[in-house]
């Protein structure tokens, strides 16, 4: 290749877009190289139990991490409301324990499904 | 034969074969014929027989001048119930305060009875949580009815009539997800907060997990408020009416 060609000012180039190029092809072979090793552990046993664990611990993180961040914002909210005003307290609290309580039951529908499928 | 709590291996060992005739003319067929009756069953059983205890209580003391502890604590119970649905439904919800208060009590008392040993929660099982949301579904929906005839044919309908058709079978659907949300967010809490403190004592069998004790007795009284608290918004929408 000529050093008139257009990629050769990124693979001489300097540091940040070789590093970028360098990632780019490391996650391209480990994905290139991993495809024959999922292959390979098929033949022998079902390779969908074998990530149940991984699957279901990412998921309910997933899932907890969020809400926490929803059930975060919902309730600082209603503390600052109630700061501002305390004399809406009644209106403010059911809204509340209703908010969280909506927030709350989507990461349980993960928790339930992960139940359902790390059982079955 | 499943592992049975002590009720439960009592009412089996006394009521097995009539239950399990009566299922059977029903054609439905228990897993084990020797003992028909669940522990959930069993749990709501005991939950009906001290809930039933307690208002006959309440009305054989009931008295103006001297009034007894339980009618204290069941004067505060029905202050609160009225209250909150005064703030939820606003004007008309005298009518709602019995079912609203039978519910609390039910759900709170399934809770809570998972706290003592050799004892669970029935609301722990899929089966209870889902009994308690089909019979809102159908009291709210009985009520949007009474409270607003064919008009209540409307609320599952868009604002103009284009949308008709795009909105009613997802208004058909949303209604359909209440039940399954209600149901899943019991169920799906219960037994967590039993898993958790289960998982807590494997680790550490000592102190630790009375922690998790204290978080789900919050939780439990929590989870029985929420699903009172719903059941009285889907009662208002439903017998809100248009202006």
């Amino acid at each position: 290749m000529s050093i008139n060609h257009p990629l050769a000012a990124y693979l001489t180039g300097d540091g940040v877009v070789m590093k970028k190029l360098q990632y780019l092809f490391m996650s391209l072979a480990a994905m290139l190289l991993a495809t024959p090793a999922f292959a390979q552990s098929a033949g022998n046993y079902s390779p969908a139990s074998q990530w149940v664990p991984l699957a279901a611990g990412l998921g309910m993180a997933l899932a907890a991490g969020l809400c926490g961040l929803g059930q975060g914002k919902a309730t600082a909210s209603a503390t600052e409301a109630l700061a501002r005003n305390p004399g809406a307290r009644p209106g403010i609290f059911i809204f509340l324990i209703l908010g969280l309580a909506f927030i709350e039951s989507l990461a349980l529908f993960t928790f339930v499904i992960i139940f359902l499928k790390v059982q079955a | 034969m499943p592992t049975q709590l002590l009720l439960t291996r009592f009412l089996n060992a006394h009521l097995a074969a009539p239950v399990t005739a009566l299922l059977e003319a029903f054609h439905v067929h228990p897993k084990y014929p020797q003992a028909p009756i669940t522990d959930a069953f069993a749990m709501e059983l005991l939950v009906f027989a001290v809930l039933v205890a307690y208002f006959l209580l309440v009305r054989v003391t009931l008295s103006v001048e001297k009034p007894a502890a339980a009618q204290h604590l069941a004067e505060m119970t029905h202050e609160f119930v009225s209250e909150q649905g005064e703030s939820v439904i606003g004007h008309g919800s005298e009518r709602f305060v019995s079912y609203l208060t039978a519910l609390l009590l039910f759900i709170l008392l399934s809770n809570l009875l998972g706290l003592i040993p050799g004892l669970a929660s029935p609301t722990a099982n899929p089966v209870v949580p889902l009994g308690f949301a089909l019979v809102t579904f159908l009291y709210y929906h009985y009520h949007g009815v009474r409270a607003n005839g064919g008009a209540y044919i409307k609320q599952f309908l868009g604002p103009v009539w284009w949308l008709y058709p795009l909105l009613f079978p997802i208004e058909i659907i949303s209604h359909f997800a209440r039940v399954l949300s209600l149901t899943v967010r019991l169920y799906a809490n219960m037994l967590a907060g039993d898993l958790v403190t289960l998982a807590f004592f494997s680790l550490v069998p000592v102190g630790i997990p009375l922690i998790f004790l204290g978080l789900h007795l919050g939780v439990a009284v929590v989870q029985a408020y929420v699903f009172f608290l719903l059941a009285a918004v889907y009662l208002s929408l439903a017998v809100a009416h248009d202006h």
